[in-house]
């Protein structure tokens, strides 16, 4: 589990830590944020199942590497976390630079 | 259809899929710069991963469904999944954004966000 499970949580937890302690874009807080992440979940689910697919693989896991849990379909739970991090750390850049650069903006205006 | 374009194929269809997104709103593709800045420094951090994780032999690419062409480090799709999987991703959360502030803006207000 050392070369996907371990990196992965770890990346989820940068991403976090990112966040709360440096960028505080409050984008955790915004109801587009969790809107965007189910409907990204939604189409991940048929997108990454076709690329893992026991029964003709794309990318082929070395399951020496992860947990072996595989939900749903053939898809190794750890993607769900990989993606997680991912998509989450370029938004977090990407809503930082359309906020106001002064401290002094109250901000939560929108 | 040749089987070496799946992933590629794959990849070009979450593109195609997400294009009309960039009506709505202020757009992905039209704010370049911000794009960039905001893909580039993940990326970067992502591909070290990548690179790392193939030479582990933690994944592999199962030659069949690839074009074949590599970049240093990984075949050329798996450079292209994560300039695309994010792509998808900002463009899904600006129009889901722009979608939000117009049924906010609208004098009934259906979806209630109090101000403050």
């Amino acid at each position: 589990m050392i070369g996907y499970t371990l990196p992965t949580v770890l990346s989820v937890i940068a991403v976090a830590v990112l966040e709360l302690a440096v960028l505080r874009t409050g984008l955790f807080r915004k109801p587009a944020y969790w809107i965007s992440m189910v409907i990204v979940l939604g189409f991940q689910i048929p997108v990454d199942g076709w690329l893992t697919k026991l029964s003709a693989p794309i990318v082929i896991y070395n399951e020496e590497h992860s947990s072996g849990l595989r939900f749903p379909w053939d898809i190794p739970v750890e993607d769900f976390l990989f993606g997680w991090a991912l998509v989450t750390a370029v938004l977090l850049l990407w809503v930082k630079q359309g906020q106001p650069r002064s401290p002094a903006d109250p901000g939560g205006r929108r | 259809m040749e089987d070496k374009w799946q992933y590629l194929l794959v990849l070009g269809g979450c593109l195609l899929i997400t294009l009309p997104l960039e009506l709505f709103g202020q757009g992905v593709y039209r704010q370049p710069r911000r794009l960039l800045c905001a893909l580039l420094p993940v990326l970067v951090v992502f591909l070290a991963w990548d690179a790392i994780a193939i030479a582990a032999e933690v994944w592999t690419y199962n030659p069949r469904y690839i074009s074949g062409v590599n970049v240093p480090f990984m075949p050329l799709e798996e450079l292209l999944f994560f300039i695309v999987i994010p792509l998808c991703a900002l463009l899904t959360y600006s129009a889901v954004n722009a979608v939000l502030g117009i049924l906010r803006d609208r004098p009934n207000r259906t979806v209630g966000e109090s101000r403050r």
